[in-house]
């Protein structure tokens, strides 16, 4: 019996464990360049402000490598699970992510203003970057679950209702966050459906929503003026010194490490802002390569949603997607000023460990999706 | 089993991505290329720390090429506090080498900053004790001081400088733009904090140093009219002795005292005028004063210990008081010397010539005032050109109504007596006139003997120029061109000119009348043996009148024939006699006597001097 019971839980480990006939290992390798180019990125934006912090120039580099690591193991032991599984988990998952989100509203450790970390022991996390992976796994699923009958708006009011809280707990403290929740959620039901009409609508109220937001909010608007006259305000003062950064780059930049804008005029430059160094010491060349990159990742993603014969993998790799593609754009179109300031990392590169472990640990259930590919047998 | 549409829509995700990430990127190209320059240096102005370079000032010469205002090699000290090793060494030093607040120096020695100047201007000899030092952090940078060779001479015309090398008063504030130059500076980079960044290339732009200024003032009649104008303070104990030499063809002038002057390498420390006296009371008290002059002179010095204990803002009342230049800064009832104009004004007009009789009883009766005559008994009858010679206030005053207000209004605008002389130096000051509405028939008679109104000493020159030049009114001026540091002229300044602003008949009458009052009248003490002056006294009680307070003046011109100099002495303030022909005219008789053989002016006398001659 016993023995039976732990052959039973090696089986159902293995069960986990799934070798398809496919990796995408171009994915990876974006992946893992990204990682790379964002540890190189925070060490040169950071040394300076880590020397005068910590009295370690090398102080962010080596929290941020820590957590890389962690999340490339993620990722490799995930992407060769089985992702179906996560079907099992993705209930459970929601409902503890909305707990999280609970927790941190009542006990969370405010940094500028916004409360967005829990502290449990020397560690900090922030459960809004667990929501977006438990968002896109659990509206996949529940898509798939009701594809069917998805023009029914009993069903729409169903599928969002999870997300919905999720995202309205996020966007209180953190709007931006919000909206590429709202988005991963809205694009999900957007390829599940075969209807646009309703699609329109949905996005529609996610508008709304967002306006009420902002108009509960005084602050936001003011962010709106500040977005259109950023030499006018005080707390333009970011986003000018980050024009400031990119516009000296110039087309092929100061060279890595030459940045000057780093030196404590663009605060938290390893953060939300290190697109603007990169920018200024890469040059326009090394920004269209960055962004290139990211275009590359998303393009390898659609690939594989594209060709995925299983829907819960297509939805949730389109989840996940949108996520990074979001984030991405989000982040770019702040620093340049291209739509009033919202602090968003960018994905893989700006110094953070709970986004980089969990933007990576998305990539794992990507490469896991990928894994099911069938190789085309035309050759 | 994903459908069809599932992948269609998919592809419109991704469409919808790429587009997004497309424009980004023409976001960024727009950014980075179109709006590049602009960005980048706005961030090199956050960043690029300035170090300027003084650039070397233009000399001042005078007409010949002497240097009358120049500079020295001198050390600006400044602390770099990241390179500071000994803190209090330093400060110690600093205080005790350059005789500053230790408080004061410590915190700028404290202060996290690239540089922080502590003295600008020491000398170096002071400099080389500290460099001997050795301190580290501490810079000596080499510099320029404006410095003046002549000390006092013609200090309220040229002025002195700043800490900075910048004009504060006088020509060198009215010429800064000539002489300042163009700053150079160091350019470093530095970061949020405002630390240099070392590795960091300087760029370095040179200074362009300042234009040479020179001006029409001749060192030797100034030196000489200085002397003259001492001797005569020292001799009637005067407030002030201002004398203006000019060339009234042209304007240039040779020669602009006020003494007392003050030193213009020290120019913030205060002269007490008594201090000339000093010689004169002890000279006093050895020809027999008894001890009582001796206690007043006590009591003097005591008077000028509380001049030390001045507050801050009395110090600076009496330091801008000093300063002042007299000539052009302030106005003055000219009194005698203005009767040229009401003459000149009844010649154009026609109402008057030499040979009409008037008749002086010592007084005139105008409305309901009566005017009294200088001479109480009346000069009796006599004709407009020995009234001139006279100076006798009833004649002018009735050629004064013979002229009516507003043609004498009009002699008046003619003569530039409503406008500023436009003389290149700053803070001229105006006439203060009657409204010409408001000028009744006492006014108008005051008016006519140069009463009841002010004008600057310059202006009466100026106007007086025009009478005696043929009818120009020029323009005062000292800066005639400028050098480049090579010696190459590099702009020749011209000055406005009115042609005829007095009919030239009219300055021919007018200088035969000025040549009598020399020759024959009031002004016989400002005769010069060989040569042919014209000239007109005057002597103006001070307003309040009543406090004994006078102005004793003579303007002069010569040789009448051809007037190349002309001249307007004014004593302010003389103790004892105080007519301006008894001690105004013989100041002028003195220069004229130096200056017109130095000016090249040949001697021609007359039939009766060489007959004395021989005899």
């Amino acid at each position: 019996m016993a023995k039976k019971k732990s052959g039973g839980l090696v089986q159902w480990i293995r069960k986990f464990f799934y070798k398809g006939e496919y990796f995408d290992y171009p994915l990876l390798f974006v992946t893992l360049f990204l990682v790379a180019f964002g540890l190189v990125m925070i060490y040169s934006t950071s040394s300076y402000t880590a020397e005068l912090r910590e009295g370690n120039p090398a102080y962010y580099l080596i929290r941020q490598g820590i957590f890389s690591a962690i999340g490339i193991v993620l990722m490799l032991v995930v992407s060769r699970l089985d992702y179906r599984v996560l079907k099992n988990f993705s209930l459970v998952y929601m409902y503890t992510t909305i707990v999280l989100l609970v927790a941190v509203l009542v006990m969370g450790v405010a940094t500028n203003g916004s409360v967005r970390w829990i502290q449990i022991g020397p560690l900090q996390f922030q459960p809004s970057e667990v929501a977006k992976s438990a968002i896109a796994i659990y509206t996949a699923h529940i898509c798939t679950i009701k594809a069917a009958r998805i023009r029914e708006w009993k069903i729409i009011g169903k599928i969002v209702a999870l997300p919905l809280i999720a995202v309205a707990l996020i966007a209180k403290e953190n709007l931006s966050t919000g909206i590429i929740c709202a988005a991963i959620t809205v694009v999900i039901i957007f390829v599940t459906s075969p209807n646009v009409k309703q699609f329109v609508i949905i996005g529609g109220v996610a508008v709304g929503i967002m306006g009420i937001f902002l108009g509960i909010a005084s602050y936001r608007l003011e962010r709106i003026d500040i977005w259109l006259n950023p030499e006018k305000y005080d707390k333009g003062y970011q986003t000018l010194q980050a024009l400031y950064a990119i516009g000296s780059g110039g087309l092929f930049g100061k060279g890595l490490g030459q940045s000057i804008q780093k030196l404590g005029f663009i605060p938290e430059s390893h953060n939300d802002y290190i697109f603007s160094v990169v920018c200024e010491e890469l040059g326009l060349f090394g920004a269209i390569c960055v962004i290139g990159m990211f275009v590359f990742l998303i393009w390898r993603c659609v690939i594989i949603a594209f060709n995925t014969q299983d829907l819960f993998g297509a939805l949730m790799v389109v989840g996940l997607t949108t996520h990074i593609a979001v984030q991405v754009l989000v982040n770019i179109a702040v620093v340049t000023n291209s739509i009033p300031p919202t602090g968003v990392p960018l994905p893989f590169i700006s110094y953070g460990g709970t986004a980089v472990i969990m933007v990576l640990f998305e990539m794992g259930i990507v490469l896991s999706v990928s894994r099911q590919l069938h190789v085309a047998k035309e050759y | 089993m994903p459908k069809t549409y599932n992948k269609k829509k998919i592809f419109v995700v991704a469409l919808g991505i790429i587009i997004a990430a497309v424009l980004l990127s023409v976001r960024l190209g727009y950014l980075m290329i179109v709006k590049s320059e602009y960005y980048l240096q706005k961030a090199e102005d956050l960043h690029d720390r300035e170090r300027s370079i003084k650039a070397k000032r233009g000399v001042i010469y005078d007409r010949n090429g002497v240097e009358l205002a120049g500079n020295k090699p001198v050390c600006s000290i400044s602390v770099i506090h990241s390179q500071i090793t000994d803190e209090n060494a330093v400060v110690k030093a600093l205080c005790t080498v350059l005789e500053l607040e230790e408080e004061e120096v410590r915190k700028k020695v404290q202060a996290n900053t690239i540089r922080e100047k502590i003295k600008s201007n020491v000398e170096k000899e002071t400099v080389d004790v500290l460099r001997e030092m050795k301190l580290d952090g501490v810079m000596i940078d080499e510099d320029y001081k404006r410095y003046y060779p002549y000390d006092s001479l013609a200090s309220k015309v040229l002025g002195f400088t700043g800490a900075d090398n910048q004009g504060i008063v006088g020509l060198e504030v009215a010429y800064e733009d000539v002489l300042a130059g163009v700053p150079g500076s160091i350019l470093t980079l530095t970061n949020a904090h405002g630390l240099e960044l070392e590795n960091e290339a300087e760029s370095r732009v040179e200074p362009i140093a300042g234009d040479n200024l020179h001006i029409s003032i001749d060192v030797n009649i100034q030196k000489y009219a200085e002397q003259v104008a001492t001797n005569v303070l020292k001799a009637k104990q005067a407030k002030q002795v201002s004398m203006v030499l000019m060339n009234p063809q042209n304007g240039e002038i040779y020669a602009m005292v006020n003494v007392p002057e003050y030193n213009l390498n020290e120019p913030y420390t205060l002269v007490d005028v008594e201090d000339l006296y000093i010689e004169n009371s002890i000279e006093k008290g050895n020809t027999g004063q008894n001890d009582v002059d001796k206690s007043e002179e006590n009591e003097n010095s005591d008077e000028k210990k509380s001049v030390n204990e001045l507050t801050s803002k009395e110090k600076q009342d009496a330091l801008n008081s000093m300063w002042r230049n007299f000539c052009i800064n302030d106005t003055y009832e000219p009194g005698s010397t203005f009767k040229l104009v009401t003459a000149t004004a009844g010649l154009e007009e026609n109402v008057v010539s030499l040979e009409d009789t008037f008749s002086c009883p010592g007084f005139r009766i105008v409305e309901d005032r009566k005017i009294r005559c200088h001479k109480v008994g009346g000069h009796g009858a006599e004709t407009f050109k020995e009234g001139f010679m006279n100076s006798c206030n009833p004649v002018f005053m009735d050629v004064g109504a013979r002229v009516g207000v507003s043609d004498m209004y009009k002699t008046y605008k003619k003569l530039g007596l409503f406008e500023k002389t436009g003389v290149d130096l700053p803070g001229e000051a105006s006439s203060i006139m009657h409204k010409q509405e408001n000028v009744q028939a006492v006014e108008l008679a005051t008016m006519s003997f140069g009463q009841s109104f002010q004008i600057t000493p310059m202006q009466l020159l100026r106007a007086a120029s025009a009478v005696v030049n043929g009818g120009t009114l020029v323009t005062p001026h000292f800066g005639m061109y400028t050098t480049d540091e090579e010696g190459k002229i590099k702009k020749e300044f011209t000055y406005s000119i009115k042609e005829n602003a007095i009919d030239k008949e009219t300055s021919e009458t007018m200088k035969v009348l000025l040549e009598s009052v020399v020759a024959e009248g009031s002004g016989n003490k400002g005769q010069v043996a060989g040569y042919r002056i014209g000239g007109k006294t005057a002597t103006s009680e001070k307003l309040p009148r009543g406090t004994g307070k006078y102005i004793s003046s003579f303007l002069g011109f010569a040789p009448v024939n051809n007037p190349q100099i002309i001249g307007l002495v004014m004593i302010d303030e003389p103790v004892g006699v105080y007519y301006g022909g008894t001690i105004a005219a013989p100041v002028m008789s003195n220069v004229f006597e130096n200056i017109l053989p130095y000016l090249g002016i040949e001697e021609s006398y007359t039939e009766m001097e060489t007959t004395e001659v021989v005899q």
